[in-house]
């Protein structure tokens, strides 16, 4: 009809000149120019700004970050360093993707590693800076692994940590649980104890995804053996059957049903309602989260002193039987990293900010288990010198799945962990999902 | 349309008319009027209660009344600064959108040409595309033009995204103004230039200020398009700072209610204001 | 008594005014017209010029350097990656997430407008009169749309929380005994949907209202005078003549409403914590946002989103053609 045919002629002039722009416009020339400050490598003499982005946006975090930047520009006072402070979500999905693709990367940005920052490596994005700072992956140790590619260093970590179960000592006592839960059917039978004397059990903010998913994380690391979990960060190879197993077991325990009313629309850390808030609140007693959790919950009740006098922590439990290293641990941190086109001086602050002094004083203000473990003595809190300690005596620590595999296995395989909890998929439909997702890439 | 039955007996009809079917009108009218109105309500007196009485009593008036949260928020630069920028690209936005709008819908509503309905779909097609997924490339084609971290990159893409509504609405609004009027302005010498900007502006005032409220309203509470291209800088607006107050502030929930209760309260103050013009206008386009 | 209202050739609108007659005028007016050609065609490219340019360049240009990306399995970095074809759009319509988010759409296209309609001509019918306040009532039906989706969304999340303000309420009436039992209304799989029409409704209907309204305004008061003398009752006069001449108003509401309701994603996403519980409210548009941005597969969510973009494009198209064909139809005349 005549109307499409006219419509039809708009849309070659905008698809000509489209193309036009296309092809001008190529991405290839335009990354790493980095506008935003007086890039290249001049001299130390020359005036050099920085920005730096990161995900602190409100205090302890915020104000520490601002300390930190102030203190290197008074040591090197040719540098000014420009700090913009982020929400975490919107940092890590769209802020820095945007900036890298448009070739207006910030010079230092927050960096969590893993499958992510493998790819940003392979598009170029990332100062390469090994043999800058190999005194200071020496001295931070293992945790700087997930910061690495094929043996070079892209970033360095500020803190880094397991996650566990966080409690509430009064409600087990509550429930008439001593101790804590050392296997799976110890916590099971425990999670009963908790129903029976009418409190929630288990808090999962599954609104959110990757709190539920974590959990099938756990399972799946106590089920395969490490050399299996190893080699699939790399390979992205999830045909053993250790995969599936995770998720009948998984299966077998949410049939039991230990988690808050109303689970799937509840947040993770947004207000009292969440899970975080549930826990501090004291309305369900066990959570499983990282180390950031105790800052999380602190911030959600009007008491944080009664709080921390009746919070505890214990690792994820094993289960009987099953192939894994029961003292693996699932962790993960956060890290900073240059873009490709940053001033050396980039490199000095983030040097200075994983030095043993500023990561001490990181513990201690700011809480959160440091990287360097000359740091972690700093930690004065005792769940969180807890944690650290089980930390080191662990065999194996593997870093989050869904930041090992980056976002396009990481999001297929949360979606169909949701799935399971939702009790609209099978066990054995998890692998299948991360394999063909792996496949799109 | 029958001359005959006009005006000898309109009095008694009206009359009749409202006093017997009054009551219903008002009850319908009070009744949409609060199922809309007492949420919005709710959040401005609660942000006058602390969370500790939210938590306690969440239905309850405040006791004490607590001013801290409002006036913690009215004291801070930074809101003051977001308020401007959300007002200044806003306004600059609806100006360009209702301008350009009813440029385009009248030759689009008067005139016959070949390609018109194409160049209607054309526009409606825009409608059409979630703005979400445009907005990456959408990023990149300002960035040639050197528009991010300005109020330009926001005003005129958001412009761009809402002409279509504005011209759907807008088309059929033109296209009532009757011809004669058309004539008489021609025959008095007046081109159809002329005839717009005379006479055409002034009799669609009222839907010009309906698609300037749509519009104002739209670039006020923008999500996205600010996230990528102002957050930040000096230009960032009011729906980002919600956003962000809501994190980092989750567990204080009468502070972030009394936020939400400021931050609508612009685009409220607007259409208010505005409410008048558009009954005025209304009942004058009809009359005459 | 009927009203011609295709007196002039199709004259219609939202603001009704006299109605001229057909022929002599008309030619006359074609005669006129067509000397002055360029100028018409230099007239046409005054007023839609602006917006065309702005239109084109910030709406249709990305949208097809969007499209383009869908041929390719792009993470959003560094170079376009594989090219692949239509093998994107094959596995979007394949996939039973997607699938199901286009039935939840359905939905709400469906409920939105059985819902939002009779409610909203049901009360600016009955607004119509010189109602004392009128100013006050409009302004208060129109804020819930005011209020941006962010607020909006944050708002009746506190609100409708399975520990939120309407639960923690009903515990304190003594409706349930303890938090357990509450409704969950964002977090029942059978309720949700129905919650989030609510909420839609609350947020929509006083567009609607108001465009019904300032519709009204342009039905002359001398027919409904003229047809309640001859006896005819209110109901009787509304439904004969009033929303008959509403007709092209209420035709631009749906069409709003099903492309909106088509797109929805902002009040869903912020309600619902991004389609929770388990996919139950997950749209097409939340959809093309998580595989972009959560998963970083631009190529495949841009395929989606034209997906989309084809079916809001299609009932768009349809919609036009045979519902609003009348509303759209040229006048008699060259002109």
């Amino acid at each position: 009809m005549a109307n499409m045919r006219r419509f039809g002629v708009f849309a070659a002039v905008a698809a000509s000149s489209a193309l036009l722009l296309a092809a001008c416009s190529s991405s290839g020339d335009d990354k790493n120019n980095n506008s935003a400050t007086n890039g290249g490598n001049g001299s130390q003499d020359d005036a050099v700004t920085i920005t730096w982005w990161h995900n602190a946006t409100a205090d302890p975090g915020l104000a520490f970050w601002q300390t930190v930047a102030d203190e290197f520009e008074a040591l090197h006072p040719n540098v000014t360093v420009k700090v913009e402070a982020i929400q975490n979500e919107d940092l890590q999905r769209t802020r820095i993707p945007v900036a890298l693709q448009s070739g207006e990367a910030p010079d230092l940005f927050q960096q969590w590693g893993g499958g992510e920052m493998v790819a940003q490596v392979a598009d170029g994005y990332l100062k390469d800076l090994t043999g800058l700072v190999d005194d200071d992956v020496a001295r931070l140790g293992g945790s700087v692994a997930p910061w690495q590619v094929d043996g070079k260093t892209y970033g360095l970590p500020y803190q880094f940590g397991p996650e566990g179960i966080w409690y509430r000592p009064s409600l087990f006592e509550q429930a008439g649980i001593t101790g804590t839960p050392a296997t799976l059917s110890d916590l099971s039978a425990d999670v009963q104890k908790l129903k029976d004397a009418g409190i929630e059990p288990i808090a999962v903010g599954a609104a959110d995804g990757w709190p539920a998913a974590h959990w099938w994380y756990n399972f799946a690391l106590q089920s395969c053996p490490t050399d299996v979990m190893q080699s699939a960060n790399s390979s992205l190879d999830f045909s053993d059957a250790c995969w599936t197993t995770a998720g009948e077991k998984l299966q077998e325990f949410i049939n039991t049903q230990p988690f808050n009313t109303g689970f799937a629309a509840t947040s993770a850390q947004q207000g009292a309602t969440s899970s975080a808030g549930l826990v501090a609140n004291g309305n369900a007693a066990m959570e499983l989260m990282g180390q950031w959790n105790m800052s999380v919950m602190t911030g959600l009740v009007d008491d944080v002193d009664g709080l921390l006098a009746d919070l505890s922590w214990f690792p994820f439990p094993s289960i009987d039987g099953a192939k894994g290293d029961p003292t693996a641990m699932l962790g993960g941190g956060d890290g900073f990293s240059c873009s490709a086109g940053a001033p050396d001086a980039c490199v000095d602050l983030l040097k200075y900010i994983t030095s043993d002094d500023v990561l001490s004083r990181f513990a201690a203000e700011v809480g959160g288990i440091p990287s360097a473990p000359a740091a972690q003595s700093a930690v004065a809190d005792p769940t969180l010198k807890t944690i650290a300690d089980f930390m080191g005596k662990s065999n194996y620590l593997q870093l989050w799945l869904d930041t090992s595999y980056g976002p396009t296995v990481g999001g297929a395989m949360n979606d169909a962990i949701i799935q399971l909890f939702a009790g609209n998929a099978a066990p054995a439909d998890i692998p299948a999902a991360m394999t063909a997702a792996a496949a799109q890439q | 349309m029958s001359a005959e039955s006009t005006s000898v007996v309109v009095p008694a009809a009206k009359k009749r008319k409202v006093s017997t079917i009054g009551a219903p009108a008002y009850i319908a009218a009070i009744l949409a009027a609060l199922f809309c109105v007492v949420p919005v309500l709710y959040v401005f007196y609660s942000g006058f209660r602390s969370s500790g009485q939210l938590a306690a009593t969440p239905l309850g008036l405040p006791k004490p009344f607590v001013w801290e949260n409002y006036t913690s928020i009215l004291g801070d630069g930074a809101f003051w600064k977001m308020m401007f920028a959300s007002t200044f690209i806003a306004l600059l936005t609806t100006v360009g959108v209702v301008l350009l709008g009813v440029m385009a819908a009248y030759p689009l509503a008067r005139y016959a040409f070949r390609g018109r309905e194409g160049m209607y779909t054309f526009f409606t097609a825009g409608l059409l595309f979630p703005i979400t997924v445009a907005a990456l490339p959408l990023y990149l084609v300002l960035l040639k033009l050197h528009l991010p971290g300005t109020p330009w990159g926001l005003v005129l893409p958001q412009i761009a995204f809402q002409l279509p509504v504005t011209i759907v609405i807008l088309r059929p609004f033109v296209k009532a103004i009757p011809r004669e009027m058309e004539e008489a302005a021609a025959i008095d010498g007046a081109g159809r230039v002329q005839f717009f900007f005379r006479i055409l502006l002034r009799l669609t005032t009222p839907a010009l200020v309906t698609v300037g409220v749509l519009a104002f309203v739209g670039s006020w509470n923008a999500y996205l398009l600010p996230l990528l291209l102002v957050q930040g800088s000096d230009w960032t607006t009011l729906p980002l700072g919600v956003a962000r107050f809501q994190t980092d502030k989750s567990q204080n929930t009468a502070l972030i209610l009394a936020f939400l209760s400021l931050a609508m309260l612009p685009a409220i103050a607007f259409f208010t204001l505005l409410e008048k013009r558009i009954v005025s206008g209304l009942t004058g386009a009809v009359k005459g | 008594m009927t009203v011609n209202r295709e007196a002039s050739g199709g004259e219609t609108g939202l603001a009704g005014g006299a109605q001229a007659p057909s022929a002599g005028p008309d030619a006359t007016r074609a005669e006129a017209v067509k000397s002055h050609k360029s100028r018409h065609w230099g007239e046409i490219t005054l007023f839609t010029g602006p917006a065309l340019v702005i239109f084109a360049t910030f709406v249709i240009l990305p949208v097809i350097l969007a499209g383009y990306v869908s041929f390719f399995h792009w993470d959003g970095g560094g170079d376009l990656g594989k090219f692949v074809g239509l093998e994107n759009y094959r596995d979007v319509l394949h996939d039973s997430v997607f699938l199901k988010s286009m039935r939840n759409n359905a939905f709400i296209v469906v409920m939105s407008l059985v819902i939002q309609g009779p409610l909203a001509l049901g009360v600016a019918l009955l607004m119509n009169r010189k109602l004392r306040f009128r100013a006050a009532f409009r302004t208060m039906i129109f804020v819930p749309y005011v209020v941006s989706e962010v607020i909006a969304g944050a708002m009746w999340r506190l609100i409708l929380d399975q520990r939120g303000i309407l639960n923690s309420a009903l515990l304190q009436l003594g409706i349930f005994d303890k938090p357990a039992d509450a409704i969950g209304w964002l977090s029942d799989t059978k309720i949700v949907m129905w919650t989030l029409m609510f909420v839609l409704t609350w947020k929509y209907v006083g567009l609607a209202i108001i465009l019904f309204l300032a519709g009204l305004q342009g039905v002359p008061d001398e027919v409904l005078e003229a047809a309640a003398i001859d006896g005819a009752s209110w109901w009787q006069v509304q439904r004969r003549i009033t929303i008959p001449l509403l007709g092209p108003t209420i035709r631009v509401w749906m069409f709003l409403s099903i492309i909106g309701s088509i797109q929805l994603f902002d009040m869903a996403r912020l309600l619902t914590n991004n389609g929770a519980p388990f996919d139950t409210t997950y749209t097409m548009a939340m959809f093309v946002i998580d595989r972009a941005v959560r998963m970083r597969q631009y190529g495949y969510a841009t395929a989606a989103a034209v997906v989309l973009f084809v079916i809001s494009l299609v009932a768009a198209l349809l919609f036009m053609r045979f519902v609003m064909r009348r509303d759209n139809e040229t006048e008699g005349g060259a002109v």
